[in-house]
């Protein structure tokens, strides 16, 4: 259906109004002339009439001129007719009102009876006719008397009444369509838009209303809005502010800063960005639990509102992350000044449940545009910044720097170069062999990850490994060098390095890992278990002792062996190796560096070790001088440059087999 | 909504529905006795419910002249009257006959007849254009009186009324009821009347235009019904009709209005021998209605 707008609504019902108006005007005129025209007849008639009797009484054709002046008077008087003329039985004109016509003959064919009036045309028919008598004595003699009637008088007449009705219509129509136009506007047109613009802007809300049904309306839609607003601005505090603290959320800081930076680029001031995390927040929820963890978060946030400045914006994005927005900084003494104080006021101890409670945060700091020109940066930069403070000892803070900038970079490069390592097979295992002191034969070995970059080369593990460690990835890598291993150990199992014992590093995150043991399990199913062993450093056991003691005991339980790497360079406790399934004991490579002053050390770990029934393998053998100690120090195995540096398996066989050749030979 | 627009359709259908009035009807009469029934029926209303209106004038020729300028549609007439208007408009015809006078038309006069047949110069006064002329003929005729002899002074019945005479000078005035109360009691005596005179009578018609005649003849037809029924009342209730036709007629008194009814007979159910012998005034049955 086709939609029109009110005006032109209004606009059809007033040419509605418009011709029903003309149509009884129409009417009324029709009705007017008639009327004026039947008056007017009526008229003719009775002044014919009187003319009938006047001339009856006193009509006498040889003394016409005494009534003369007084037919002369009925012309003038009656404006309808504008001449009278009588005519004699010879139809000659005896006498004419306005001129004498002496003997002109009579027209009667032009005339029509005065009786046929009513039914006649008075503009069309030009004189009217009736017969009077006259007797002379008893004798009856006829003469004819016509009526002229005025036409232009007759057709003013009617003319000017019918102006009159025509402006009478045209000034009552226009009024009529003036008032209804303005009526319409004022109490219908003006507040249905007004009610548009309400319900389109929802502001500005208009007057009330004279009409009920819209002031109904208006009423509702007020009520409408002021609800709606109520919720927008619920709605609106929910969408920016963090619902535990009352500070702002993540989304208002962005705001902030998109809305800082934009500002700053017309200004060219500087802004800061502190992010701030409460140092061992984690311990605090594990240990008194997510409420008392909120309390704390409530009081810094308190903490944080009171020590910022008035144009200053603090803003909780996450569990015990913070940031804290600060406007026109002039220098960055400023704020170092306001960092220091945030630091002081957190360090004082909070009081939760009438209990006192420290607690500290660490705090990463970034200045738009120097570190970073849009949110996303500057946030990670300061988070970066942030995570070095803790790195330095926590409860600090720290400014990001370009170098910072650098190694995150570095990092995150590693991080991807590992990544895509896992996914597209860069990396390989090398093994560096065991020797048997005494036999000088290679009799096992320790596989050593490598990364293969296409472009750079060889990747050492210490370049890689703590990040994996920290990122995560050490999981993964770690389950690929078991699976390779085994894989390698079956590969040699119809060869001659059937009896190769193969090493591998398991780090402690690895050994945390639940699935850890069942995929041990799956790689193990088809080789000799015996082949296999774990290599473990005394870190791994730190924390979460007899969890990880029981999982080594399952370990043992499969049939592979376990191997303490790097032993005296950690806590190196006695009980520890007691109450450890050790089989092996590998001499950390400090120790054989210097061997000639670590002579007594050894001698003791190797007495312990023999105590305790432990192979003992010494690392990073590098002379014949220090083979020679260790022989005379009763070690069984080493493992060192001497032999051969870690290498790929096809190399590490050759080497194997060019020993064995050697010794055949010898 | 609905109820609003059902009494517009209403509304819309009554007016549909009502029927066109009926044309007004205007007779044109004078102040003649025989009229009677006219004013009887006209102050009784019978006449409204036709939507018949009169116009009542002083004389007959004026109530002819209102016919002839075609102010009325019917008129009262005397065979007079009605040859005039036949003379004049050609459009007359008579419809109902009303009543035949006798002894309403009458010659007064300040002297006897024989007196009047030896006077050399006698004033007549009467309506000349009336059914007067018919009577002063006759008389004049019926006594060998001559015409010469009369000075002819045309007067309507008002202006007669109020004449200046001398017993001495023969005078002659034609009139009819009730003008001839005022005279007769001034003096003036009857010396004949259509009450004696056989070769002439007076007939009252009422006469219509032959379109009225030929497109509202049932109207017509009711108004002779009425015209009927007010002379049997009439009749009936001499007193009652007094004091209803009383006014139309110069507030006659009851007496001369009794004998006024005197000088009158109804003709509305005229016999076959006085409508063969009116035909000769050219009242034929064609347009006569006699039932």
């Amino acid at each position: 259906m086709k939609k029109i707008s009110i005006k032109r609504f209004t606009t059809l019902i007033l040419i509605l109004i418009a011709v029903w108006n003309f149509a009884i005007f129409y009417y009324f005129y029709s009705k007017t002339k008639t009327t004026i025209d039947i008056l007017i007849k009526e008229n003719i008639q009775t002044e014919a009439l009187h003319l009938n009797h006047f001339l009856t009484k006193n009509f006498n054709p040889d003394q016409i001129d005494e009534i003369a002046s007084q037919i002369d008077n009925f012309v003038l008087i009656n404006k309808t007719i504008t001449d009278i003329h009588i005519f004699n039985e010879q139809d000659r004109i005896i006498y004419n009102a306005s001129k004498m016509y002496e003997d002109e003959p009579i027209d009667n064919h032009s005339c029509t009876s005065i009786k046929n009036i009513m039914k006649s045309d008075l503009l069309k028919i030009p004189c009217y006719t009736f017969k009077i008598k006259y007797y002379k004595k008893l004798d009856a003699h006829y003469y004819t008397v016509h009526i002229y009637l005025n036409k232009q008088y007759i057709s003013n007449t009617k003319n000017k009444e019918a102006l009159h009705i025509l402006y009478m219509f045209l000034i009552t129509t226009i009024l009529l369509i003036f008032v209804i136009f303005f009526i319409i506007q004022k109490y219908v047109t003006h507040p249905l838009e007004g009610l548009r613009r309400y319900a389109y802007y929802s502001e500005y809300p208009p007057l009330a209303f004279v009409i009920k049904e819209f002031e109904s309306i208006r009423y509702s839609l007020e009520m409408t809005f002021k609800r709606l607003k109520s919720e927008q601005e619920n709605l609106y505090q929910l969408s920016t502010r963090d619902s535990l603290t009352g500070l702002y959320n993540r989304l208002s800081l962005q705001e902030k800063i998109t809305w800082l930076i934009s500002t700053s680029h017309r200004t060219d001031e500087s802004f800061a960005v502190i992010y701030l995390d409460l140092d061992n927040f984690k311990n605090i929820n594990d240990f008194k639990g997510h409420n008392f963890g909120d309390k704390i978060l409530q009081n810094i946030a308190t903490i944080l509102l009171h020590t910022i400045r008035d144009n200053d914006m603090a803003a909780r994005i996450g569990g015990d992350e913070f940031v804290i927005l600060l406007p026109n900084v002039e220098n960055e003494e400023k704020i170092h000044e306001i960092a220091q104080r945030i630091k002081l006021k957190l360090s004082q101890p909070l009081i939760i449940d009438e209990n006192h409670y420290s607690v500290t945060a660490s705090m990463g700091i970034t200045l738009y545009p120097k570190d970073g020109d849009n949110f996303h940066t500057l946030l990670k930069n300061a988070d970066i910044a942030m995570y070095k403070s803790k790195a330095l000892g926590k409860n600090n803070y720290y400014f990001f720097t370009d170098s910072l900038n650098a190694d995150v970079q570095k990092k995150i490069n590693m991080e991807r170069l590992i990544q895509s390592a896992l996914e597209n097979s860069y990396f390989e295992l090398f093994y560096q062999p065991k020797v048997d002191i005494q036999t000088n034969k290679i009799v096992s070995c320790e596989a050593l990850i490598r990364l293969i970059d296409p472009i750079e080369g060889i990747i050492s593990p210490d370049k890689f490994i703590p990040i994996a460690e920290e990122n995560g990835l050490i999981v993964p890598i770690g389950e690929w060098v078991i699976k390779e291993a085994c894989n390698q150990i079956k590969k040699w199992e119809q060869t001659q390095l059937s009896n190769i014992k193969i090493s591998v590093n398991v780090s402690g995150i690895q050994l945390e890992e639940k699935s850890f043991f069942n995929v041990l399990k799956n790689c193990i199913k088809d080789i000799n278990i015996s082949k296999l062993d774990i290599e473990l450093t005394e870190s791994v056991l730190i924390s979460d002792f007899n969890i990880k003691l029981e999982l080594l005991h399952k370990i043992k339980e499969l049939g592979i062996t376990l191997s303490l790497d790097d032993f005296g360079t950690g806590y190196s406790s006695i009980s520890y190796l007691k109450r450890i399934p050790y089989d092996t004991l590998k001499i950390d490579k400090s120790f054989i560096d210097n061997i000639k002053e670590n002579e007594l050390f050894l001698n003791m770990i190797i007495t312990i070790a023999n105590t305790l029934e432990l192979d003992i393998v010494a690392e990073g053998v590098e002379t014949q001088e220090q083979l020679a100690y260790l022989k005379d120090l009763n070690c069984d195995m080493y493992q060192g440059y001497l032999c051969s540096k870690p290498l790929p398996a096809y190399q590490f066989e050759k080497l194997f087999y060019d020993c064995k050749s050697n010794q055949n030979n010898s | 909504m609905k109820n609003i627009l059902s009494i517009l359709t209403i509304f819309v259908l009554l007016i549909g529905c009502s029927s066109p009035k009926e044309k007004e009807i205007i007779i044109s009469t004078n102040q003649w006795i025989g009229y009677a029934p006219l004013f009887y029926a006209y102050d009784k209303g019978y006449l409204k419910k036709l939507n018949i209106k009169i116009i009542n004038s002083v004389s007959l020729a004026e109530a002819a002249d209102i016919y002839r300028v075609g102010k009325a549609d019917m008129v009262t007439t005397t065979q007079h009257e009605y040859h005039s208007l036949m003379e004049s408009t050609g459009d007359i015809k008579p419809i109902i006959l009303l009543d035949r006078s006798n002894g309403g038309d009458m010659v007064l006069s300040n002297k006897s007849v024989e007196a009047l047949l030896k006077s050399k110069n006698i004033k007549a006064y009467l309506e000349v254009d009336s059914i007067n002329k018919e009577i002063l003929e006759d008389f004049i005729a019926n006594n060998t009186l001559k015409l010469k002899n009369f000075t002819i002074i045309n007067k309507d019945q008002q202006q007669i009324q109020g004449i200046r005479y001398t017993s001495k000078e023969p005078m002659v005035i034609v009139t009819y009821s009730p003008y001839n109360i005022s005279l007769q009691k001034r003096g003036f005596v009857e010396i004949a009347s259509t009450k004696n005179i056989d070769s002439i009578i007076v007939i009252d018609a009422l006469c219509a235009k032959e379109e009225l005649l030929k497109n509202d003849k049932h109207r017509l037809i009711q108004l002779k019904k009425i015209l009927d029924k007010s002379i049997d009342e009439i009749q009936r209730n001499p007193k009652l009709s007094h004091q209803i036709v009383s006014k139309y007629i110069s507030n006659m008194s009851y007496s001369d209005y009794l004998e006024s009814l005197k000088n009158i007979k109804w003709i509305n159910k005229p016999s076959k021998k006085l409508i063969n012998f009116i035909s000769r005034y050219d009242y034929t049955e064609e347009t006569l209605l006699i039932k």
